[in-house]
């Protein structure tokens, strides 16, 4: 059994992955910032900070209601918010000085990734991260992911959040935007940014709120914000499936909770023949799961740290992250 | 002219276009028609196509015009979102390159960087250059292709792109040693666009990988 521990931004999460690789508890709370507000990262943290000993007590328990001993304590070293990040190390520290257990950082990319591909059973496929922290588009080659495009800008999730944030929408910032995008049906021209495999979007970003700020109609601009934005993604994966000629695409983090964007990349993998592999809705987003089930492969590959030597990393590329687990069998 | 009724074999399936061969007059020739995408709204593709079909036409005809190795426009229909232009003979370099020694590779990128510095001297950033976009024939000259996401810029950050997807199609793709590939490149770069360029167009190259996400600060 492996604890896995997540709290890089606003969600802390824990989770039990057993030694099948079944998800067995998780538990996870997020932080909601007010409406027109981002998320503080001190706020974040004292949210986190107060419900971090439920949230582990409760993923440890059977039904019945005893306790569950795990062997491997995993948590996500980085990337994401400072603050938030300690949260989860300190308690993942304590846990494994008191249990005598071994303790494993993971990467959090990696773990969406980890996740998706655990439940949709992917082998080697090409990889797409859309959320608050990633958009890439990434494949496996040696012992690493390697980044084949990627957002140049902010992020999908950025993009989506803070365009919502300016239009006085409640948060998670896309299903707000696709609430409102599927009462709009004209399409307003906004910038459309590919260069290579690579997307921007502060462009799109600019243009959106200013064309709000006009008194634009606000279900046109979701919805064309949201085909600007996903068209332009698609785009950039139908080039790297090309060039990489992976037969499976995997779609993974928060954003992939979009149905039209799982719609699009599904068209895109469908058009070249390869199978597509969204993660399942509900862990889609952060979660103490996808900790837990990359904690356990990086654990079976020998990875793990000593309390002293423990550490949270904000900045971590996922290309500088051995991945020694992939293929998957 | 209208490309509906031509004969012609398909070559390649691209990511957004089809290539097919064809015989034109005396030319061999390659038909690149620009296919409609499902995945994207109906009017936001048709408007995608036509103003990339007409940007690269352009684009090919002032790479020729600068002096690069590039394909020669034939034609063009609208219609159907095609251009017409020769057919390159050749291999493609992400084939090749993983076989070529060492030396030869870097003979083959040295080459490569000289016709970047042409299009770039001649006002032209290709916009999507990887080692899928060169052609090597038979003699061993690289041929740029492909200006589908090609623009007409002397920015260095614009420049400075091309060579930071190169590098990424070489770190990415192939087992030869990147750093020593895009020494190579650079060199052959500088001996068409100088020295002024070459230097800004790296420094910025280096600029926009370090812009990615999570790249500690350097």
């Amino acid at each position: 059994m492996c604890l896995g521990i997540e709290s890089t931004a606003h969600t802390f999460g824990a989770s039990l992955v057993d030694d099948q690789d079944r998800i067995v508890t998780n538990v996870n709370s997020t932080y909601r910032p007010p409406v027109g507000v981002g998320i503080h990262p001190r706020k974040a943290s004292e949210h986190l900070a107060s419900v971090a000993d439920s949230i582990v007590k409760t993923a440890l328990s059977t039904r019945d209601g005893s306790s569950i001993d795990p062997d491997v304590i995993a948590y996500a070293a980085g990337p994401g918010l400072g603050p938030c990040l300690r949260i989860g190390a300190t308690v993942a520290r304590a846990l494994s000085s008191f249990l005598k257990r071994p303790l494993v950082p993971v990467h959090h990319g990696v773990a969406h990734l980890d996740i998706a591909m655990s439940i949709t059973k992917a082998h080697d496929p090409l990889a797409v991260l859309v959320s608050g922290g990633h958009t890439s588009i990434l494949v496996h080659v040696g012992k690493r992911w390697r980044v084949y495009g990627e957002t140049q800008d902010i992020t999908l999730g950025n993009l989506l959040d803070m365009f919502a944030r300016e239009a006085k929408l409640p948060s998670p910032g896309g299903l707000s935007v696709s609430r409102e995008a599927t009462k709009g049906e004209n399409l307003i021209k906004l910038p459309y940014t590919v260069k290579g495999n690579d997307v921007a979007y502060s462009g799109l970003l600019t243009a959106a709120a200013t064309s709000l700020r006009r008194q634009g109609n606000l279900a046109d601009l979701c919805f064309s914000l949201q085909e600007t934005a996903f068209s332009m993604l698609s785009e950039a994966v139908e080039r790297s499936l090309v060039q990489t000629r992976r037969s499976e695409v995997l779609l993974a983090g928060g954003v992939a909770a979009s149905q039209r964007l799982r719609q699009m990349i599904g068209l895109v993998a469908e058009d070249h023949g390869a199978s597509f592999h969204p993660v399942p809705i509900e862990y889609s987003g952060d979660c103490g799961a996808q900790i837990a089930c990359s904690g356990r492969l990086a654990y079976e590959s020998g990875i793990t740290v000593s309390t002293s030597d423990s550490f949270v990393t904000p900045r971590w590329r996922m290309d500088e992250v051995d991945v020694p687990w992939i293929p998957r069998t | 002219m209208d490309t509906s009724n031509l004969a012609s074999t398909l070559l390649h399936r691209g990511a957004e276009a089809d290539l097919s061969l064809a015989t034109v007059g005396p030319w061999r020739v390659v038909v690149k028609r620009r296919v409609k995408k499902d995945y994207r709204n109906p009017s936001l593709d048709e408007q995608i196509r036509h103003d990339r079909t007409i940007s690269e036409a352009s684009q090919i005809h002032e790479a020729k015009t600068g002096g690069a190795r590039v394909p020669s426009l034939v034609g063009m229909d609208l219609e159907n979102n095609a251009i017409v232009m020769t057919h390159i003979a050749g291999t493609v370099a992400r084939e090749c390159l993983d076989e070529l020694s060492a030396k030869e590779a870097r003979k083959l990128l040295r080459s490569v960087g000289a016709q970047i510095g042409l299009l770039h001297t001649a006002g032209i950033v290709h916009g999507d250059l990887t080692t899928s976009n060169v052609i090597v024939s038979p003699s061993g000259a690289p041929f740029i292709v492909d200006f589908g996401m090609s623009h007409r810029s002397v920015e260095p950050e614009d420049r400075g792109v091309d060579l930071h997807l190169l590098q990424r199609s070489i770190v990415a793709s192939h087992s030869q040693d990147s750093s020593s590939m895009m020494n190579a490149t650079i060199r052959g770069y500088e001996r068409t666009a100088g020295k002024k360029i070459a230097t800004s167009t790296w420094r910025k190259a280096r600029e926009i990988a370090r812009r990615g996400r999570y790249f500690a600060i350097r």
